[in-house]
């Protein structure tokens, strides 16, 4: 890989990468690091990207997960990686939606919130998260599923709010009560 | 509470946007290109052992040489004498011979 070539990498992928890793560890700082660890990776070990088996992206966002799930892992914190969970009730009162959906991502296990965050926020198919994550196509499915189930019980209250804010908008357009 | 539906879901995980990476993340992954005079302080050279070993064994031969060859001319104590010319010596014009006897001691 040459110099040009690191750098449209780079330039392409930066923001994706560091996004993965700051929703999946919440920190800046961890995220920059674990962004950082993956093109260092990628410069040094330039063959371990083989383009026949997908996209770059998918190939750094695994390289970032990995990295994400090592540090998880040095916390010890392994115990809850993706059975046992029960969502558990968060009060979303007081919260913004997005601190509110912050929140309660962070509490699914690692390899549910990985799916979740790869396939909703970064957009990548059943097959990209398959080969990002090491797994088979039907246990992705199936942790996206069960994290969205989750998810749709920790962010309950929200409904209430949205639907009071949506009313609240039809009466200053001027619009409620006609649909 | 009623769980959310997928679309109620899906707008409002939408509504968690995540920052961009920040300028620098460029800086540590791109390294940036230094003044070239950094290189005079910074900069390193690397040489092979064989060419070292050479360079090296080069520059003791040629201060040896340099030190003890025959041809050079060495710092003696004693300069060898040169002609001396007398071409600045001028005879004296006249002679006025004096001289001293007993008789004149008292003076």
């Amino acid at each position: 890989m040459t110099n040009a070539e690191f750098r449209t990498a780079f330039e392409q992928n930066k923001d994706a990468v560091y996004r993965f890793a700051w929703r999946m560890c919440g920190s800046p700082a961890v995220a920059e690091d674990i962004a950082q660890e993956v093109f260092l990776t990628l410069l040094r070990q330039p063959g371990r990207f083989d383009p026949a088996r997908g996209a770059l992206r998918s190939f750094l966002l695994a390289i970032a997960r990995n990295l994400a799930l090592k540090r998880w892992r040095d916390d010890s914190r392994l115990d809850v990686l993706e059975n046992g969970f029960a969502a558990p009730a968060l009060d979303l009162e007081s919260r913004e939606t997005a601190d509110a959906v912050s929140a309660a991502v962070a509490l699914l296990p690692p390899l549910q919130r990985e799916v979740l965050i790869l396939a909703q926020y970064e957009e990548l198919s059943l097959e990209e998260i398959a080969r990002a994550v090491d797994a088979e196509v039907g246990t992705v499915k199936s942790r996206l599923h069960r994290a969205r189930e989750n998810l749709k019980r920790m962010l309950a209250p929200l409904k209430s709010r949205s639907v009071s804010r949506n009313i609240g908008r039809s009466i200053s357009h001027g619009t409620f009560g006609r649909s | 509470m009623e769980p959310l539906d997928d679309r109620e879901l899906d707008r409002i995980l939408q509504q968690w946007q995540a920052p961009a990476a920040p300028p620098s993340l460029r800086a540590k992954v791109l390294p940036q290109p230094s003044p070239w005079w950094q290189w005079l302080t910074t900069g390193t050279i690397r040489v092979p052992v064989p060419v070292g070993i050479a360079v090296l064994l080069a520059v003791a031969a040629l201060l040896y040489f340099r030190t003890y060859s025959p041809t050079t001319e060495r710092p003696t104590a004693v300069q060898p004498a040169k002609s001396v010319s007398l071409a600045d010596f001028q005879p004296v014009k006249q002679l006025e011979p004096r001289v001293i006897g007993r008789a004149n001691e008292g003076n």
